[in-house]
Formats: structure tokens, sequence, C-alpha cells
């Protein structure tokens, strides 16, 4: 992967809210290609990289660069044709749920339809051969017209996952995407964002170190905003996962 | 909803942590504060309604009164009239409809600019300043009456359909605008956010964010919309606007009494028919009182939503939308094209320019604030009169519980039904009747006025409550029955306090719309500044206008804000 520009670049990034330093001093460059998993205790700031990353928030210090620009710095269509190549995937999944579950999908097509067809689509659904697929590859092709609010919170989180596949994006900022599922099917979602021929790079924060070992490339470590632990998924070992979840 | 209205005042909580205990004596003077200032409102008002001396009742005048219930039972039944009838209905409908729709697409949009979520982050100073700006504007076009706009447009434009159109789509507009945007700022926005953040367009995520949340309380909201404008379509017929209201004015000018019954069985018809109409749709999508409606009660988008899906009829009520629009808009000959006119602009121009700089009437000062006391008298007795009505009218209104059976349960049945007949019958017929009437017995003054406003008023109030009073929660009064205590006390104890919490709320909040209202009755000669406003507009004495029109906006400000607050005090 060496030449190519990284798809993350961040240069003593922090935030900061108000008083409280979320994140500081962060030096992270992740190349395309790589799977990096985010670890730390509840509260070390994963969140908050996570949000950074997927240019919901903007560093109050240093400088950030996502496929060599800064979000903060472009013009609003720039900006969006950024985004759209961002998949993210938050613990509040951010469904809605009044509607089907096929519009739910669809919502990961908005980027790159028009607002006519955008709205035709509420009325009469679009493309329905790639929601069809991408509820497949989640187990959910049953629920292609099920109410979203009927759905159970693990269905839900599999739903989420199908809108992001639709996206098709290069980078996925995922945020505990299986916190709510059993281990089977922890296992199948993060092999799916692992394999998937679009995604490209992915950063996940996982509360389970087994599987960032299992299916990442790398294990990034926070504690109290800052890393504290980098490298290669394969040399991570139980003292270091140790160190990372003593508390301090 | 109305949750935090029906639980029973809840006892002083002195554990919980940072807050202060509340002192018994404290809300007990508060009460007795309270009491003694609204004693004090209604003596004034009696006294300043029943000046010592001057006489009332005109006994000229109750001749034709008798004359008018003489002919109670023969109802002009001719075909000619007839015919007119039926077309007079069909515009009054026609009309309703188009308001609404137009007040809708009012709403809807100044419902976004106004909303917070629509606009995520910092925004730039100019929009800060154009949405401050809008809001004002929105809260004066909503204070002035829709008979007032009426009256302004048919100055400009001549008898022509868009007069009712626009001064029912106006004011009706700046209230659902306001509405619409609270109800958009209840929805979650984390949607919203995630489709930003994926790069969807604007109007892409705000439609499939919000739309999908708020669509049954925006439709339920609608169609409440729609009565309100069935019922002043009628008003505005006084302004010369066509449709029942127009016929109603004519006869009674006329004095053809026959005609009068006829035209006010064929109002019933029609309200009581979109009211039944209006109140299945508005079950079905959503769990929204009118009460709730009415007060604007905060809610978020899961709570009111309808937990059956919708019934055929509700959907047919829907598909039939657009297509009865177009018919309307067919049948009321509405063209736009009078906006653009020659004579429009001139007139506009000319209607504006005169209106500025603004001026006192005759009698200075003092003849606009002493009529600016008339109009809050009158608002004050026609309070009274509604609150009478609701007490006497209201506990009958109520469904019935479902748990009784037998002959006595259907003697109640047949009250609640009398009940509710009085009610629509008080409501549908427009104050400006009322106002009428009254002045046949009574010489021109607050009193009539009052009498007139009370009578609609009531028939308001006492659906309001009754529909608060049926979804109250009975189960503590069961609690307390079964907890062997008797009957009448575990009723009185249990029912008492949210039953007068919910008429006190509901009083106050109709005061508000009654000091606006004053404007119709004022309009058919009564008393206040609604009677000044319509003899300086008769004369063509612009500047007055506007200092009255200024000095009612004003009135209903204050009475907002000092509701407003009078309404939270009572609620926390």
């Amino acid at each position: 992967m060496s030449g190519s520009s990284p798809v993350i670049r961040l240069l003593g990034a922090g935030r900061r809210f108000g008083s409280h330093e979320a994140l500081c001093d962060l030096d992270l460059t992740v190349h395309a290609g790589e799977r990096v998993a985010v670890l730390g205790t509840s509260g070390a700031g994963k969140s908050t990289l996570l949000a950074l990353l997927n240019g919901s928030l903007e560093p109050t210090t240093g400088s950030m660069e996502i496929f060599g620009e800064n979000p903060a710095r472009l013009p609003a269509p720039r900006r969006r044709l950024l985004q759209r190549r961002i998949g993210s995937v938050s613990q509040e999944l951010a469904l809605i749920e009044q509607v089907r579950v096929v519009h739910n999908v669809n919502a990961g097509r908005l980027g790159r339809w028009s607002t006519a067809r955008a709205l035709a689509s509420l009325v009469w659904p679009r493309s329905l051969d790639v929601v069809r697929d991408a509820l497949d590859r989640v187990d959910l092709g049953w629920a292609l017209h099920e109410r979203t609010e009927r759905l159970s919170g693990g269905e839900r989180q599999r739903v989420a996952i199908a809108r992001l596949l639709v996206q098709e994006p290069e980078l996925v900022v995922a945020d505990e995407p299986v916190s709510s599922l059993d281990p089977v099917r922890a296992a199948g979602i993060l092999g799916l964002l692992g394999t998937s021929p679009t995604v490209s790079t992915l950063v996940v924060s996982l509360h389970q170190p087994a599987l960032a070992r299992e299916h990442c490339t790398r294990v990034v470590g926070l504690r109290q905003g800052r890393i504290v632990l980098d490298r290669p998924a394969a040399d991570v070992d139980d003292a270091d996962l140790n160190d990372l979840y003593t508390l301090a | 909803m109305t949750l935090g209205l029906d639980a029973p005042p809840a006892p002083p909580t002195a554990s919980a942590p940072g807050r202060k205990p509340v002192s018994g004596r404290r809300a007990l003077l508060r009460k007795l504060v309270t009491l003694v200032a609204v004693a004090g409102l209604l003596a004034w008002s009696v006294h300043r309604a029943l000046p010592s001396g001057s006489e009332l009742v005109n006994h000229g005048g109750l001749a034709l009164l008798d004359d008018l219930a003489a002919t109670a039972l023969h109802p002009s039944l001719e075909a000619d009239f007839l015919g007119v009838v039926l077309d007079a209905m069909a515009t009054t409908l026609a009309l309703a409809l188009l308001g609404t729709a137009g007040a809708l697409v009012i709403g809807l949009i100044g419902g976004l600019i106004l909303s917070d979520v629509a606009w995520a982050g910092a925004l730039p100073w100019p929009v800060r300043v154009a949405r401050l700006l809008l809001r004002g504007a929105l809260v004066a076009v909503r204070s002035v009456h829709e008979l007032v706009w009426a009256l302004f447009f048919v100055s400009v434009l001549g008898l022509d359909p868009l007069v009712a159109v626009l001064a029912l789509a106006l004011p009706f507009g700046a209230q659902s605008a306001q509405v619409f945007g609270e109800t958009f700022d209840a929805v979650p926005d984390a949607p919203l956010r995630s489709l930003r953040a994926a790069g969807a367009k604007r109007c892409s995520a705000l439609a499939y964010a919000l739309l999908p949340g708020t669509a049954p309380l925006l439709l339920s909201y609608s169609f409440y919309r729609f009565e309100c404008a069935l019922r002043s379509a009628v008003v505005l017929g006084v302004a010369g606007v066509g449709g029942l209201g127009f016929e109603l004015t004519v006869s009674l000018q006329s004095r053809n009494w026959g005609e009068v019954w006829t035209l006010v069985a064929a109002l019933l018809v029609l309200a009581a028919a979109v009211e039944l109409w209006s109140n299945r749709v508005r079950s079905d999508v959503a769990v929204v009182t009118c009460a709730d409606w009415s007060v604007g009660q905060e809610r978020s988008g899961d709570e009111g939503r309808s937990p059956r899906g919708l019934s055929r009829s509700t959907r047919w009520s829907l598909a039939l939308t657009v297509p009865a629009i177009a018919v309307a808009w067919w049948w009321a000959g509405l063209s736009p094209a009078g906006l653009t006119s020659a004579r429009t602009q001139d007139l506009a121009g000319r209607l504006l320019g005169d209106l500025w700089p603004p001026a006192l009437p005759e009698g200075g000062l003092r003849a606009l604030t002493g009529a600016a006391l008339d109009t809050v008298t009158m608002a004050v007795l026609a309070m009274v009169v509604a609150v009478v009505i609701t007490l006497v009218a209201g506990p009958w209104a109520s469904r019935p519980r479902a748990d009784r059976r037998g002959p006595a349960a259907w003697g109640r049945w047949a009250v609640w039904w009398t009940a509710r007949l009085l009610l629509l019958v008080l409501r549908s017929i427009p104050p400006t009747v009322w106002a009428v009437v009254a002045l046949l017995g009574l010489f021109p003054g607050v009193l009539p006025g009052a009498l007139a406003l009370g009578l609609y008023t009531g028939g308001i109030l006492g659906r309001l409550v009754a529909e608060a009073w049926e979804t109250m929660n009975l189960k503590p009064r069961e609690s307390l029955r079964n907890a062997g205590v008797p009957r009448v006390v575990s009723a009185v104890v249990s029912v008492g306090p949210p039953s007068a919490n919910h008429l006190v709320t509901y009083t106050l909040y109709r005061f508000e719309i009654c000091v606006r209202d004053t404007a119709v009755v004022g309009v058919v000669g009564a008393a206040g500044l609604g009677r000044l406003l319509s003899e300086r507009l008769a004369a063509f004495d612009f500047p007055v206008v506007t200092s009255v029109l200024l000095a009612s906006l004003l009135v209903s400000l204050v009475v907002e804000i000092l509701g407003r607050r009078l309404r939270r005090a009572l609620r926390a």
C-alpha cells in the first residue's frame, strides 16, 4: 500500500467539549485496505474519534484529512461528495421508525439520487433488486416490506448494515456495530464488512477483543483520549489488552 | 397528550434532591390571590357592561324575537330557495377546503423554516434575522381575525372568491406554521443527521427523516383546521363572501325568518357531517383529540400514533383530497388573475399608502382605550357564559363509559346525544348571527356582544372539555372505591381536581381566542375595537384603522402572554 495517499491522516488532532478534553494529540494514519479495530473502555473517546472520522465532528486542534481533503474546509457540494464515500453506523442506529424497511435501506442511496427520484421512491420504492440483495446478505430478505418499528434490536442493527451496503462507501466508520447481536451473527456481520467488495477500508470500535483479533488487521487502543496501543492485530497479546482495560 | 393533566396533582416531594419543598401556606395564598383577582376582574366587567341609568333591553325588538321563535317550525321550503341553499352549502364547503389547502401550504413551508431541526448547525446571521422577522410577522398575521382580513381584501379585490381563500389561508397558515414547526422539532434528529452524514441532499433528507414520523400528526391537525375553516367561512359571509354565511346575512337583514331557519338547519347538517367525518379520520390517523391540538400540548412522534392501520374510509378520504380541491377550485371559480390586475395593484397601493401614518380616532387615546377595555370586558363576560354552558352541558356531553347496560344506560346515551347536539348547535351558528339576534332584544353595547360570543364559545369549550374528560384516568377512583371510600367521596376526590384542571386550562386558552373573536361581533355592531374598526373601514378612514389594528394586536399579545404564563404556572 505504500505510495498511495492515506485514507485517513490525523496530525496532533484533538477535540474538546467545553472544558472536557475528549481526545488529545492523536497521530493516526490509515491506508486503503486496512481494517482497524478501535478498543478501549467506555468513555475512552472511541465514539468521538469515529465521529471525527465520518465528518460529523470537527477537531478543535490539529489537522485531519480524509481522502486527502479536510471536510471542514470544503464547500457544501464537495463535502457531500466526500461524505458519500464514507459510510457510518452509529450506536443510535438512526433508522426512520415509521417506514418500511425498504425505505430505510434505500436511504443509503440518497446521496446519489436526485431529489425528485428520492421523493418518488418514498411513494413507489425504487431499485428493489439492490435492496433485496443487501437484505439477503444480512439474513433479512423476509423483512423487505416490514415496518421498521416492528423489528427487534438486532434486526434493526442489520437493517442499518444493509443501508451501509447499498451506499457502497470506500471507507466504513462503524461505532459498535455488533453490540446487540449474538456472537454468531456478530462474526457474520463483521465478516461481511470485512469482505464486501466495495468496502476497502474499515474503522470499527468494538467491545470484544477476540473479534478485533479475528476480523481486523490492526488494533488501536484508546485510553483517556490518547492512543496507547497501535499494533498489527496479530501482534496484540493478552498483556496489552489487560493494560488497556485496567482502570487507571 | 393529556397525561400531564390527567394525573392528580402530585404531593410535594420533599425528599427529591435539589428541589425546594412546596410551602402549603404559600400555595394556599397563591390560590386566594388568584381567586380575588378573578373575582375583581368579573366585578369590573359586570360593572362596565351594565352602566347604571341607561336602558339595556330594547322592547321594540322583542316582537321581532317573537316572530323569529314562532317561525321555528315553519322554515322556508320553496324549491327555488332550497336550490339557493344547496348552492350556498357547496360554496361554503369549497371555500373552506381551498382556504385550508392554502393554509397548509403556508404552514408546511413556514413550519420548515421555523423549525430548528431543518437547519442543522450554526446559522449565518442573515438567516437568523430573517427567521426572527418571519416569526414576528406570523404572530402579527394570526392575531388579526380572518373577518378583518376579509374586510381588507374585499376593499381591494371586490367580491372575488379569492377574498375568502386568502382571508382563511393567511391567519390559519400562520397558526399552522407554528404548530408544524413544533411538530418537526419533536422528531428525534438522529436519522436526519445520519442521512446528511451519508451525503444526502437537504430536501431528500428532510423528506425521509421528518415526513414519515410527523405525517399522522400533520394530517390530524389539517382535518382539525378544516373544521375551524368551515365555521370561519360562514362568519366571513358578513363581509360579503358567498355561501351560507352570506345568505344568512341577507335573510336576517330582510327579516325573512323562515329562510333563516332553513339556512340554520343546512348549516347544522353541514357542520355535523364535516365534524363526524373529520373526527373519524383523526381518530384513525393519530390519537390526538381536538383538545390537544387547540392547546398545543407537547407531544412526541411516537406517542400520537394510532396503533391500528388506516381504515378504508380514511384511505378514500386521503385519496380524494386532491380531486376535491380541484373540484372546489372549479366550483368557486377561483382565478389568481385578480391578484395581479391593474385595478388590484392600484387599489392595494392606495390602501397601503393610506394606512400609514396611523391616526387616533375621534375622542383621542381615551376613545381607543375605552374600546380596548370594552373588548376585554366582552371577552371576560363571554367566558362566563361559556363556562356556565360547559358546566351545565359538559358532564352530560362526555361519552358514557361502556361498563353500564340496561334501560338506565339507554337514557344516559340519549342525554349524551342531546348534550352533544346542543353544543353543536351553539358552535355551528356563527357568532355574527347570535349577535344579530341578541341585538334584536338588547341595545348595542358590550352585553349583546358578550352574550353572542359566549353562546358560540360555550359550544366549543363544552366540546373541548367534554373530550378531555372522556380521556381521564379513572384508576384512582377505582382504587379509592376498593379501599372502602364511599362512592361520592371517592368520585369528588379523584375526579374533581383533574376535571377542574382541564376546565381552567381550556378556559384560559379559549379566552385568548375570544379576545380575537370580539372583532366578529364588533363588525355587526356590538362594541369594542371590532366595532370601531368596521365603522372606520366603512368610512375609508384608514389612518385610524391602522391604530385600531395596532391596539387590538397589543391587546391580544398581552392577553396571550399573560394566559401562557398563567397556564404554565397552573401546570407546574
